[in-house]
């Protein structure tokens, strides 16, 4: 396993009105994040607020190329990115202990926090098709390049790895500065991951090794 | 955190505590139970709130240390407003230090303040003091800056220092209007009232009229010699002579100085020094014995001068002579006069001052405590007695935040 500090690139914010963020996600062009009540985007060459979409958002955010998939309460809630609309809602595996929330290949993968697990589901049913366990709590969850990386947070100390989807071994970890949580985690299909903050409402860009 | 609690947090920060139960009411995981916890106390079972935030703190793990300090911090001001005293101050010192590495300043100084109102609860001024000096208030959000000035206030109007203690409570008014917590707001007016309430009467020249505090500051201030019957002392300015434990000794020295400039004549003297109607020749002998070690006690102060009728005071620097005394006269103010200072005593201590028994002492204590005018804390011997705090204490639950901030 490779270990190595995590290289912060950029903070984003603090956005106004925002006290922390609970999941982050990428459109491909704009950062979305979760902030309670509120899903909202900035622009990550000059991090200027862009919009905002009034849904519950208290943990992750994936998008699929067309909607927006966000945990609120027990739920996830399919959402229009244009009109803002929860077009569907499909229970979440972990009964509401759901923190981190990503799309790949047709499914969603979706983080259990105290549980350490991540379970990959079917985005029409939230029926479990496989489950891979963490040794850390597990926070935001990210696939990019055939890789999976998670966000752990326990405490006050975080790290992003790269976990192997089959068995769950840890191929790589970056630690985050003591202090730094991480909550949701987002690439941006480049070099870059997105996380957003437990304690602020801020992004930060950490470099992705290749 | 996971979505449920990040929801059942919201809620209740939105002042929603029913709708945060809800979210997590059958999760037994500690962030659930704290948040459960926290509600529980907003709802006001702080019975069940204490149980909840102790098997919080019990199951956090090793790593989230912050998360369990803000469950103790919790659990403490549930115990300080629910007046038992009896827990562990030491366990909340610790989870203030831990809040504080972990750079959580908010709760940290939310910690903090609970130990400045615990020790302004139990009559510890001076400790109350020096913590809360150690305080900065200036980040602090509106609440906590409110619980804050109200402690600042409520040991300036302890010291008899009106102006601090009015300026605090401006400050503190401001930030619960901010707050918006009513609860709060009405704890800042009832303190504003404890000001603007006369706090004494003053008896001089043959007449009486009520004193606001900042007028009892203005008089102990003055050149005036001032009879105290709250503390049993005469004191002109700096210079203090303490009759506490000599009650006839007292009583005339209050009896001369009500009387000033004229004389009181010793059929009075005899009659308020020691209870007697008729003055006989062995009452004569007495008081001429209590003159003299009266005249011994306020030597650098007054003289006392033989008059055809009894005797008169005559102050040596001062110019006038008053009486300070309690907006009414009640029974057991030798009791309340060593409360005053508004320290702890322990009834043991307060039988030694006055001289009596203890059970005396006890009995004037319970009825005291009866009419509300002094509180106790402890049980068995660690019992102590003091006088309400005048102000500086709220009573309004200011619970930690339960999720990571700042």
């Amino acid at each position: 396993m490779k270990q190595s500090a995590a290289e912060i690139l950029r903070e984003y914010g603090p956005f106004p009105g925002v006290e922390r963020v609970h999941g982050v996600s990428f459109d491909g062009n704009n950062v979305w994040f979760a902030s309670g009540e509120k899903l909202n985007a900035f622009d990550p060459e000059n991090g200027q607020a862009l919009r905002s979409i009034d849904v519950a958002a208290h943990a992750g955010t994936a998008y699929d190329g067309q909607h927006f998939f966000q945990l609120a309460n027990e739920r996830i809630q399919k959402i229009d990115p244009d009109t803002g609309q929860v077009l569907a809602t499909i229970p979440a595996p972990g009964g509401g202990g759901d923190s981190g929330l990503t799309w790949a290949e047709g499914t969603l993968w979706v983080g259990q926090y105290r549980e350490r697990k991540i379970h990959q589901i079917d985005p029409e049913t939230g029926t479990i098709l496989r489950t891979i366990e963490s040794n850390r709590f597990v926070t935001g969850v990210t696939w990019v390049d055939g890789e999976l990386w998670h966000a752990t947070w326990e405490g006050d100390q975080s790290d992003l790895r790269r976990v192997d989807p089959q068995s769950g071994k840890v191929l790589e970890k970056l630690d985050m500065p003591a202090g730094m949580g991480v909550s949701g985690l987002e690439s941006d299909g480049g070099d870059r991951l997105y996380c957003g903050s437990t304690s602020a409402g801020v992004v930060r860009a950490v470099r992705r090794p290749r | 955190m996971d979505s449920l609690i990040t929801a059942a947090a919201l809620a209740l920060a939105g002042g929603d505590p029913l709708g945060a139960l809800d979210r997590v009411a059958l999760r037994e995981d500690p962030p659930a139970l704290a948040l459960r916890g926290i509600a529980m106390a907003q709802l006001g079972d702080l019975d069940r709130a204490k149980a909840l935030l102790r098997r919080a703190a019990r199951g956090f793990g090793p790593k989230e240390a912050v998360a369990r300090a803000r469950c103790v911090v919790a659990e403490a001001e549930i115990a300080l407003v629910s007046r038992d005293l009896g827990w562990p101050a030491k366990a909340l010192d610790a989870a203030r230090t831990t809040l504080e590495k972990h750079g959580d300043r908010l709760n940290a100084a939310h910690a903090g303040h609970l130990k400045v109102r615990r020790l302004l609860l139990i009559g510890r001024l001076d400790e109350a003091e020096d913590v809360l000096a150690g305080l900065d208030p200036m980040p602090l959000p509106p609440a906590s800056r409110a619980a804050h000035e109200l402690a600042v206030a409520g040991i300036a109007m302890r010291r008899l220092k009106t102006k601090p203690a009015r300026r605090a409570l401006e400050w503190a008014r401001h930030a619960a209007r901010r707050a918006g917590i009513p609860g709060l707001v009405a704890e800042v007016e009832s303190a504003f009232l404890a000001l603007d309430t006369p706090a004494a009467r003053l008896i001089a020249g043959g007449g009486q009229r009520p004193l606001l505090l900042e007028d009892v500051e203005a008089l102990l201030a003055s050149p005036a010699m001032v009879v105290d019957t709250f503390r049993y002392v005469v004191r002109q300015q700096q210079t203090t002579v303490s009759l506490a434990t000599r009650p006839v000794l007292f009583a005339l020295a209050r009896a001369l100085a009500e009387a000033w400039p004229g004389d009181v004549s010793r059929a009075t003297l005899i009659a308020q020094a020691f209870g007697g109607r008729h003055a006989d020749e062995s009452h004569r002998a007495r008081l001429r014995v209590e003159i003299g070690r009266l005249r011994a006690e306020l030597r650098g102060l007054a003289d006392i001068g033989a008059t055809s009728q009894g005797f008169a005071l005559s102050p040596r620097l001062a110019r006038g002579v008053m009486v300070l005394a309690r907006p009414i006269e009640e029974r057991h103010a030798t009791v309340l006069a060593f409360l005053a200072d508004g320290e702890s005593w322990a009834t043991s201590a307060l039988a030694l001052a006055l001289g009596t028994g203890q059970r005396s002492v006890q009995r004037a204590l319970e009825q005291l405590g009866e009419a509300g005018k002094v509180q106790s804390f402890g049980h068995g011997r660690a019992r102590r007695w003091m006088t309400p705090p005048v102000a500086g204490f709220t009573t309004t639950l200011l619970l930690p935040a339960p999720l990571p901030s700042g």
